[in-house]
């Protein structure tokens, strides 16, 4: 037991070693090491924790055992195992994911229009802007009970709720973006003539594109953040519904973290997919200093 | 049968409000501008070079004055005169004939890849011409900003400091490239800059500008034929009446 309880540090050690005998190595190594040092260093840690919090249960007539309050790193491997097995984890995150994309198209696909008009006509900023600023700082949580009495414990409410949280950073988002463009660009347009609808397509809304994306990917990371407390108190599945659910239903914490796991994962994912817009012509401009 | 003024500037005077006071900038300024002619204006820095210059295009209006082209007073911003700027003129995101043919938009697409593929020719950016700004060098983004403009067929440029964020070398190949151009098309130019050295290079006439608040000190002819012999006698005696008209001593 001795033993066991000192590996763990040992292991910790050697990672941190990772830190000095990288210093000289070339940049793609250490760019794979020293993460991997890293979650070595942060699972240990973990163990570590789950294993100073156990404690011994001693009841009259029974035998003494240790109780798990948290669940070590080992112990969480086989529970994904579980989900996977019994189709849980994939049945789930799709379910999530649908709801995610679904609000999140909707925020922008009424988001991006409204914030170029906000951002360049002072008339709808004036109309529109008050409000925006008034129910933006409201957290998209607060809907729940609203969203649940209009929509009912099903998709919809989950949507609702997403699309508001992913709405606002768009909406201002791309207000500020139009707001920003240089009077330059605004001017040389004029002076070729262009107006109306052109001068949208060929000027405003390509110079304020680059400011628009990353204005999606916050809104994405807020949605992807959202579903999960959505799930956690309005709905019967999704990643969020997992977590509660586990714990409600026989206080399983490694299906609790193994859960947790999962979403960090597919945010990740989510953001990476997203980060790739970033690189298109249209908008790669707007990203690197020129 | 004489020909009419290209552009008449009567009376002008440019006031900004800041602070509750009033900042005049530029002071009852008259000029005229002949049809094909190459002006400069050369003034000191914030004096109301590029003040004057937004006016002309139709970005500003005169305080007190009146300003006219052709003979009719000037409403705003008009593709028959075309602005360069020295900065932000051309779009990151469009290719470079995306770019260049901004000004076309409403011409059937083969006359429009027509002209602009005479413009690219023109300015010496073939084989650039699907090339992002980024992509080009900061002469060739000059160039492409002044063949969007030449693309129009504008009857006048205004240029203000289009050459500014060059360095000397390609400074002066872009004035050469310049002059071969406007000999070609004969626009009207009005060109801002504040180096002496441009000015006596390109200039019919240029006209000097005192600081703020701003009248025309002076209008000083360059009756030399292109190219012009930077050596010459003629040449050195207009550049020191600018730097004394300046209120500069150019000597160190
Ligand atoms: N929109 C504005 N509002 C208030 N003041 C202005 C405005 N535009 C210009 N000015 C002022 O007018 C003066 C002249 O500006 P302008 O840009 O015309 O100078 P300039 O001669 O072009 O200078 P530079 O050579 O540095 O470009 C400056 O003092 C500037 O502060
Ligand atoms: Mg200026």
């Amino acid at each position: 037991m001795g033993f066991l309880a000192f590996e763990p540090l040992a292991l910790s050690a050697l990672a941190l070693l990772a830190i000095p005998l990288t210093r000289r190595a070339p940049e793609r190594l250490q760019r794979i090491v020293l993460p991997i040092a890293t979650a070595v260093v942060l699972l240990v840690a973990w163990h570590a924790f789950a294993v100073a919090t156990r404690y011994e249960l001693r009841m009259p007539g029974e035998a003494p055992r240790t109780v798990d309050v948290f669940p070590t790193p080992i112990q969480v491997l086989p529970a994904f195992v579980e989900l996977l097995g019994d189709g849980r984890l994939v049945r789930y995150a799709i379910a999530s994911l649908y709801r995610v994309l679904t609000g999140f198209a909707l925020a922008a696909a009424l988001g991006i229009p409204l914030g170029l008009a906000a951002g360049w006509f002072t008339r709808v900023s004036f109309a529109a802007d008050p409000f925006i600023q008034a129910l933006r700082p409201i957290s998209p949580l607060a809907w729940i009970p609203i969203s649940i009495l209009a929509f009912g414990v099903e998709d919809g409410a989950a949507i609702f709720i997403i699309f508001l949280g992913a709405f606002f950073p768009i909406v201002t988002g791309t207000m500020t973006a139009v707001r920003s463009i240089p009077v330059a660009y605004v001017r040389a347009a004029r002076n070729f003539g262009l107006d109306g609808l052109t001068l949208f397509r060929v000027v405003v809304f390509p110079a304020a594109l680059p400011q628009i994306v990353t204005s999606l990917r916050i809104a994405l990371g807020v949605g992807w953040l959202v579903v999960v407390a959505a799930e956690m108190n309005a709905i019967n599945s999704g990643l969020g519904f997992l977590i509660v659910d586990a714990r409600n239903m026989g206080m399983r914490y490694d299906l609790v973290v193994a859960g947790m796991l999962c979403i960090g994962l597919i945010g990740v994912l989510l953001d990476w997919m997203i980060r790739r817009l970033e690189r298109l012509d249209e908008v790669r401009w707007g990203f690197s200093k020129v | 049968m004489p020909q009419p003024a290209k552009v008449v500037v009567e009376h002008v005077t440019k006031t900004f409000r800041r602070n509750d006071e009033e900042l005049i900038v530029l002071d009852d300024l008259s000029l005229v501008v002949e049809p094909s002619e190459f002006v400069c204006v050369l003034g000191p820095s914030g004096c109301g070079k590029s003040t004057l210059l937004n006016m002309i295009g139709g970005f500003e209006v005169p305080s007190r004055g009146s300003l006219t082209i052709d003979g009719h007073p000037v409403r705003g911003p008009d593709p028959r005169r075309v602005f360069v700027f020295q900065e932000y003129g051309i779009f990151p995101w469009a290719t470079v004939v995306d770019n260049i043919g901004l000004g076309l938009l409403r011409r059937p697409t083969a006359e429009r890849e027509r002209i602009v593929a005479h413009y690219v020719d023109l300015v010496g950016l073939k084989g650039f011409e699907r090339s992002f700004p980024s992509e080009l060098s900061g002469g060739m983004k000059q160039r492409v900003a002044l063949a969007r403009a030449l693309a129009v067929a504008p009857d006048l440029v205004l240029m203000d400091e289009p050459l500014g964020a060059l360095d000397s070398l390609t400074r002066l190949q872009m004035r050469a490239e310049l002059l071969r151009i406007w000999k070609a098309e004969r626009m009207t130019v009005m060109f801002v800059t504040h180096d002496v050295d441009e000015s006596v290079q390109l200039a019919d006439r240029v006209v000097v500008l005192s600081p703020r608040p701003s009248r025309i000190v002076d209008v000083v002819e360059v009756a030399l034929p292109h190219p012009r012999d930077i050596g010459s006698p003629e040449y050195n005696r207009v550049k020191n009446r600018l730097y004394e008209r300046l209120g500069v001593r150019h000597e160190i």
